[in-house]
């Protein structure tokens, strides 16, 4: 499974591609139909708003990378994942989800995410933010897209999904690496590296955070209609791609998300009780005492060029 | 048709930049007259001469970035523009009578020694060639410059400008620009792009430690008082040097003193970038001196006007109307300005040096240049280098050190013009201890802490920089040790000092 990173960053660097590259003009936008169109946009703002987030970490990650070449590969899938946000933008765009100037608005819990990241996230171990963003990506590639993909037709989604899937199994490759290398370090070290994170305000925060967002998303999904079968696979895939790491085992953070993961696409879990509980508080929780919008989140754009 | 001028010169100077001119000044005043200086340009300068990008500046004090035995009283500021440099190189040429010894439009091709005359031969591009007992190689280290190779870059159709050959004719009004580089030069440059251009977009790659610069006019009455009575200048100057002196105990070593730089550039950036994350962006994470420190008080605020962005995304290739970046986007641009640095010739000078017994100084510098305190490579005798391996500073004026330079050569010059040797070249024993020396010296030093900068090589080893205090520099310039060096005389070939 080992990965040799220097091959890997050229790799990044051949496959690059732009919102330039697609004709958003193509025939196929017609093909959404209308009772879909409502679901589908609130679910691709959620979506493109997690990419975004999901660039933010590989940002933090950036900053805690061993060496310069990890950490040059992780510059990149921060723009990559921008980059995926910003074509998911424009695929809503192109479907008529957007008024002129107008950007999805963000729902309270990536608000809330995206406080913690902008607070906590600079500070986390590499061990916590190197096992949740695989986690988060393989939700993303392993259910999300593929069912994007099963429920639309529109050709153009399918050649821009192509592209984010590309992308996405290079961050994987990368994630599972970078995880079993985590998994190699002293028992010592885990274990101070995993007591300190989990003792740490942020963390305890960032769970509140991480809760209820992705019980919001499982429960967008399950309204349009997705099979629970499909987000069980995608855990089952962390789980296999994890298990064949040789140390990814020994990293704590890891079994907790996988126990994690387990509870939350089984739908008759009690778990349920309090992550929606959760959500419910989320929906209440008074708007002005949320932060202003940070800088970073006013970077995305449907536009190929500026 | 090559021309050969049949005339052995005493000593032959390559480059008539600050080093080479202060080298013919120091030589004449040794009595070492009979000097030729073999010029590319048709104008003195070197690399300032080149360098007229607008805001270009010093980011040393004028009154510590000049000679000592050249005096201005009269920089009109504390950090002179460059074209006040460029003059005052001109008036220096003028002021010593050195410009009679000028070649201008001799670019070296070759440089190559004879060891059985003691005769060193310079070709130039023209097919001309100069003989000469002794060379001084004072061609700089930032002399030369290319664009970068960055992907897509032959398929760009705008207009394309280097820092270090700027183009005085492209009008910048109401253009979009693009600015590759963070460095020393980009935050001159951009500061002045964003008062003529529509949009500015700066491409960063790593942001740099900046420190505020207090640029100030020098009051009338101070250039009075230095004209005067130069005295005052030389204790202002000496005030100076002290003063960048005890930097080094910040830059050159990672001391408690490196976090206090840092401090203060943090400082600096809290105070004038607002937005966190703009901040976060421009915040470098690397030990303060690792790389170049850069001295702006005009850099971040350029960067938050309405009409200039950052730009942080890796760019992923050039296409023929702009930058594409790996977040996807197409930036459209009608010019891009390349503040990419200099080609610095870390494995030796851009054209081969050919010393005793055919050797060739890019062969033996490949794996990382050596020399004997910067001056003299073994095998290769009677050449002297100004700027040579191991001879930058991070905290002081590189002037000082080019003087030390000047002193080292002068010394050595005159012992084999004195002695009438055939050559005089630096033991390999002694050149070995003291390479080993410096780069055990090195180690501790903050510019071996890690990040990537152009005072290594590509392997990570370090023929730029001097590991100490400029103090310490001197003093061993100052020290020729003729017992160093073997020396064999010229009409009987017999060796004069005996070898180790």
């Amino acid at each position: 499974m080992s990965i040799e990173m220097e091959a890997m960053l050229v790799k990044i660097k051949d496959r690059q591609w732009a919102l330039a590259d697609i004709d958003w003009t193509a025939p196929g936008a017609e093909t959404i139909d209308g009772e879909f169109r409502p679901k589908l946009k609130a679910f691709m703002a959620d979506l493109c708003w997690i990419e975004n987030i999901g660039a933010r970490g590989f940002s933090a990650l950036a900053k805690k990378a061993p060496d310069s070449t990890l950490a040059e590969i992780y510059r990149y899938f921060h723009a990559e994942e921008q980059r995926h946000a910003n074509a998911e933008l424009a695929l809503m765009k192109r479907w008529g989800m957007l008024g002129d100037g107008e950007m999805p608005e963000p729902n309270v819990n990536i608000r809330m995410a995206m406080q913690w990241l902008d607070t906590y996230a600079d500070g986390m171990s590499l061990s916590i933010l190197g096992t949740v963003i695989p986690m988060l990506e393989v939700a993303l590639d392993g259910a999300l897209l593929k069912f994007l993909l099963d429920e639309v037709d529109d050709p153009v989604c399918h050649q821009v999904f192509e592209k984010i899937n590309n992308d996405e199994s290079r961050h994987l490759a990368v994630d599972f690496e970078v995880l079993n290398m985590i998994g190699h370090a002293k028992a010592r070290r885990l274990a101070i590296d995993f007591v300190g994170s989990v003792a740490s305000p942020g963390l305890i925060i960032g769970a509140l955070m991480y809760l209820p967002l992705l019980n919001r998303v499982r429960n967008e999904l399950d309204d349009m209609g997705m099979e629970p079968e499909r987000l069980y696979n995608a855990v089952k895939r962390f789980k296999q791609l994890g298990d064949r790491g040789e140390h990814t085992w020994r990293v704590p953070t890891y079994q907790i998300l996988k126990r994690h993961a387990a509870m939350v696409v089984n739908p008759r879990h009690p778990y349920h009780l309090l992550a929606n509980s959760m959500v419910w508080l989320s929906d209440r929780y008074p708007r002005p005492l949320l932060r202003p919008v940070p800088s970073w989140f006013k970077e995305l754009t449907h536009e190929p060029a500026a | 048709m090559i021309m050969v001028n049949t005339h052995t010169y005493a000593t032959l100077i390559v480059g008539a930049g600050f080093s080479g001119l202060g080298a013919a000044i120091k030589l004449a005043q040794a009595d070492i007259e009979d000097i030729v200086i073999l010029e590319r340009s048709d104008r003195v300068g070197g690399t300032w001469r080149d360098t007229s990008y607008p805001g270009a500046s010093c980011d040393i004090p004028s009154l510590l970035y000049s000679f000592s035995f050249v005096k201005n009283p009269t920089w009109s500021r504390t950090y002179s523009p460059a074209d006040e440099i460029r003059s005052h190189i001109e008036e220096m040429a003028t002021r010593f009578d050195i410009r009679r010894r000028i070649r201008f439009g001799q670019e070296v091709t070759g440089l190559s020694f004879d060891g059985s005359a003691g005769v060193w031969t310079a070709t130039t591009a023209v097919g001309r060639r100069f003989r000469a007992r002794t060379v001084v190689l004072a061609s700089g280290p930032l002399a030369d410059s290319s664009f970068p190779k960055i992907r897509g870059i032959a398929s760009y159709r705008g207009h394309k400008i280097h820092s270090a050959r700027w183009d005085p004719d492209y009008d910048f009004a109401g253009k979009r620009v693009a600015v590759i580089g963070t460095g020393a030069s980009a935050i001159q440059i951009i500061p002045e792009l964003v008062k003529q251009a529509r949009f500015v977009k700066v491409f960063q790659r790593t942001p740099g430690w900046v420190l505020p610069r207090w640029d100030i006019a020098t009051p009338p009455a101070v250039q009075t008082v230095f004209t005067k009575a130069p005295a005052v200048q030389q204790l202002a100057r000496q005030a100076l040097f002290w003063g960048h002196e005890a930097s080094a105990t910040a830059l050159v070593w990672n001391t408690p003193l490196t976090s206090l730089v840092a401090r203060l550039g943090r400082l600096h950036l809290h105070w004038q970038v607002k937005d966190p994350w703009l901040r976060r962006q421009l915040t470098p994470d690397f030990t303060p001196g690792c790389k170049r420190m850069l001295v702006s008080s005009d850099y971040y605020p350029a960067l938050q006007r309405d009409n200039c962005k950052l730009i942080y995304w890796p760019i992923a290739t050039l296409s023929p109307v702009g930058i594409r970046t790996s977040d996807g986007i197409e930036h459209h641009l009608d010019c891009i300005v390349f503040a990419t640095g200099y080609d610095v010739h870390l494995t030796g000078p851009p054209f081969p040096v050919t010393g005793l017994g055919g050797r060739l100084l890019n062969n033996e510098w490949a794996g990382g240049a050596k020399a004997y305190k910067s001056a003299s490579v073994h095998g290769y005798p009677n050449l002297f280098f100004t700027t040579g391996p191991n001879s930058g500073p991070g905290h002081n004026s590189l002037l000082v050190y080019i003087e030390g330079q000047l002193d080292y050569l002068v010394r050595g010059i005159t012992a084999i013009l004195d002695n009438d040797l055939r050559y005089l070249d630096v033991r390999d024993d002694v050149q070995r201890r003291y390479n080993a020396r410096i780069q055990q010296r090195l180690t501790k030093t903050t510019w071996m802490s890690g990040c990537s900068s152009w005072y290594l090589t590509r392997e990570g080893f370090n023929a730029a920089m001097y590991p100490g205090f400029a103090t310490q520099y001197l003093r061993q310039m100052r020290d020729f040790r003729f017992a160093d060096y073997h020396a064999v005389a010229r009409a009987a070939g017999v060796r004069v000092s005996s070898s180790a």
